[in-house]
């Protein structure tokens, strides 16, 4: 008997994703011939909300782009305001700002960390690193009063200054991650399992990578080293001694290991900006935020995420509402385009491993 | 800050030095902005990956002025080398809105294409995607225009439930239905 071809609609809800998307597959047997990315589940209109926002009724919508990682885009809108305006953030306010971001990728590969490893069932790792990412959480409510989106970095600095007592908290918390991070490697990647599903599984071409658009992990994973704050230093980036995790391989293996690697690089980057936290001032405060205007202009702003380089396209006509405010997640790029070249030829059962893999994060897609 | 454009100026010149009626300028760190007409966008793009090394394309984007009636096209690219963002913007007509297809040059701008098609109606002959994005079977002018009024589309397409309308104070609502007194402390909060 031949075998017909079959179509499956995979998802709106599926465990690959944070958020809601669907991929149309096209299968023969169980592998895939073709892939079609369907976005529209998460759509919010965000920047059309923005352009009814002033400028600092926008940053609370930020945050919302993606929800696993909340601090990037607020970073990114910051830097780019800053640019047209030409404000200066003073030195304490970079670091706290650079705090909060390394912060925000040691809770958002903890995520990665459930995410892989519950595709591949190795249930235990997800449910351990989703509890201890808690404590990063936290550190987060003390110092923002949020859990998960913290509107705490503003253009000219951050919100507030530390509370009395946290830079220890941070040390402890930073400590007892970084031991439990040696468990769920032992559980993670020295597993037969795990090692299996992930070599030679969800290849990017190492000689298309930077054509295509991939950026982040799946980058570095190609054995192609770049990195936004390596190349275009933001904050106290410049000051910060750590280096890039660069795997050759290009599958979902060599992608592992670059997070593997970098989470460590976050901890002690964790560490150098505690220790080295200048005093000063934490925020060039803008006039009257209701009443706000930033000179005409655009600008770029981007911050590196654990998925990759986020930007903001931010254009100002000197109101004091923002013009256009564009986002460029690296979901965008990875979730459409790349996702579905990427899936041809894979297992049905690798999908939903490849997209976290890949750093799909739908909402981040439509906005 | 202006001492250290050398990089960026460089860029500048490089590029006004190829393409004649183009305006280039040196922003700020890392930022060159290049003004072209749309016809030229295309072979600047190209000069710029294939003889100046800027082979990643970060962004595109697109806004619309409506006070001059155009739309402006964005394309941010970033080189590996230079560590340089170019910007390429040009101005298109906001009545006849077309672009030319460039999903050959870098093959992520198909699906900035089919978002900017989709948002805000600029069509890109020639060019290859499924029609639907993000929305679904959307009838109306396309949302991201600014004469599209997002209230005036709420108002006229959805209906608010019965006892949620807009600006209830629902608290004081359950209260009144089910015969209950608010207490002196809440009522300050009181809405109605």
């Amino acid at each position: 008997m031949r075998e017909k071809s079959t179509t499956l609609y995979l998802g709106p809800q599926h465990p690959g994703i944070t958020g809601n998307m669907m991929v149309k597959l096209q299968l023969e047997g169980d592998t895939i011939v073709k892939a079609t990315t369907h976005v529209g589940y998460l759509h919010r209109a965000f920047e059309k909300l923005i352009e009814r926002r002033n400028w600092m009724q926008t940053t609370t919508i930020l945050c919302r782009f993606c929800v696993p990682e909340p601090d990037p885009p607020e970073a990114a809108f910051a830097l780019a305001v800053e640019q047209i305006e030409g404000r200066e953030v003073p030195e304490r306010g970079k670091y706290l700002r650079s705090l909060v971001l390394e912060l925000a990728r040691l809770q958002s590969f903890m995520l990665w960390y459930a995410g892989q490893s519950g595709s591949t069932g190795l249930y235990t790792v997800g449910q351990w690193s989703v509890g201890d990412r808690n404590y990063v959480l936290d550190l987060f409510e003390e110092l923002t009063g949020g859990r998960i989106y913290h509107m705490y970095i503003w253009p000219g600095g951050v919100r507030r200054d530390i509370p009395e007592g946290f830079e220890d908290k941070v040390l402890r918390t930073m400590d007892y991650i970084e031991k439990r991070i040696d468990d769920y490697d032992r559980m993670m990647f020295d597993s037969a399992i795990f090692q299996k599903r992930a070599q030679g599984v969800g290849i990017i071409t190492k000689e298309k990578a930077m054509e295509w658009g991939v950026v982040g992990a799946p980058l570095r994973g190609c054995g192609i080293g770049h990195d936004v704050r390596k190349d275009n230093p933001y904050d106290a980036y410049d000051k910060l001694d750590f280096e890039m995790g660069i795997f050759e391989g290009g599958d979902v293996w060599a992608r592992a290991r670059v997070r593997q690697f970098e989470i460590r690089q976050t901890i002690s980057m964790i560490r150098q900006l505690i220790q080295n936290l200048p005093s000063g001032d934490y925020l060039n405060k803008m006039p009257n935020p209701m009443k706000w205007t930033i000179p005409a202009g655009s600008a770029y702003g981007k911050v590196e995420s654990v998925r990759g380089e986020f930007g903001f396209h931010v254009v100002s006509d000197g109101s004091d509402k923002p013009r256009r405010v564009h986002a460029r997640g690296p979901a965008y790029v990875h979730g459409v385009s790349l996702l579905e070249d990427v899936l041809i030829g894979q297992n049905l059962a690798d999908v939903s491993f490849i997209m976290n893999s890949l750093g799909v994060c739908p909402p981040e897609i439509e906005r | 800050m202006e001492t250290s454009l050398i990089k960026e100026e460089l860029l500048a010149q490089q590029l006004q030095n190829a393409f004649e009626n183009i305006v280039t300028e040196a922003v700020r760190k890392d930022t060159v902005f290049a003004y072209a007409s749309k016809e030229q966008v295309s072979s600047i793009l190209l000069y710029a990956k294939e003889k100046l090394g800027y082979k990643s394309l970060a962004h595109m984007s697109c806004i619309d002025w409506l006070e001059s009636d155009e739309f402006e096209l964005v394309y941010i690219i970033w080189s590996p080398e230079t560590k340089l963002n170019l910007f390429v913007k040009t101005r298109i007509d906001r009545q006849n809105p077309e672009m030319e297809n460039m999903d050959m040059i870098w093959r992520q701008l198909n699906t900035y294409q089919r978002e900017i098609r989709e948002m805000f109606g600029v069509e890109f002959p020639g060019f290859v995607g499924e029609k639907e994005f993000i929305l679904e079977d959307w009838e109306d002018a396309p949302p991201m225009r600014r004469d599209f009024d997002t209230l005036e589309y709420v108002n006229d397409t959805f209906f608010e439930r019965e006892g949620r309308e807009d600006k209830q104070d629902v608290r004081e609502r359950i209260a009144k239905r089910s015969g209950e007194e608010i207490p002196d402390f809440a009522k300050k909060y009181s809405r109605e």
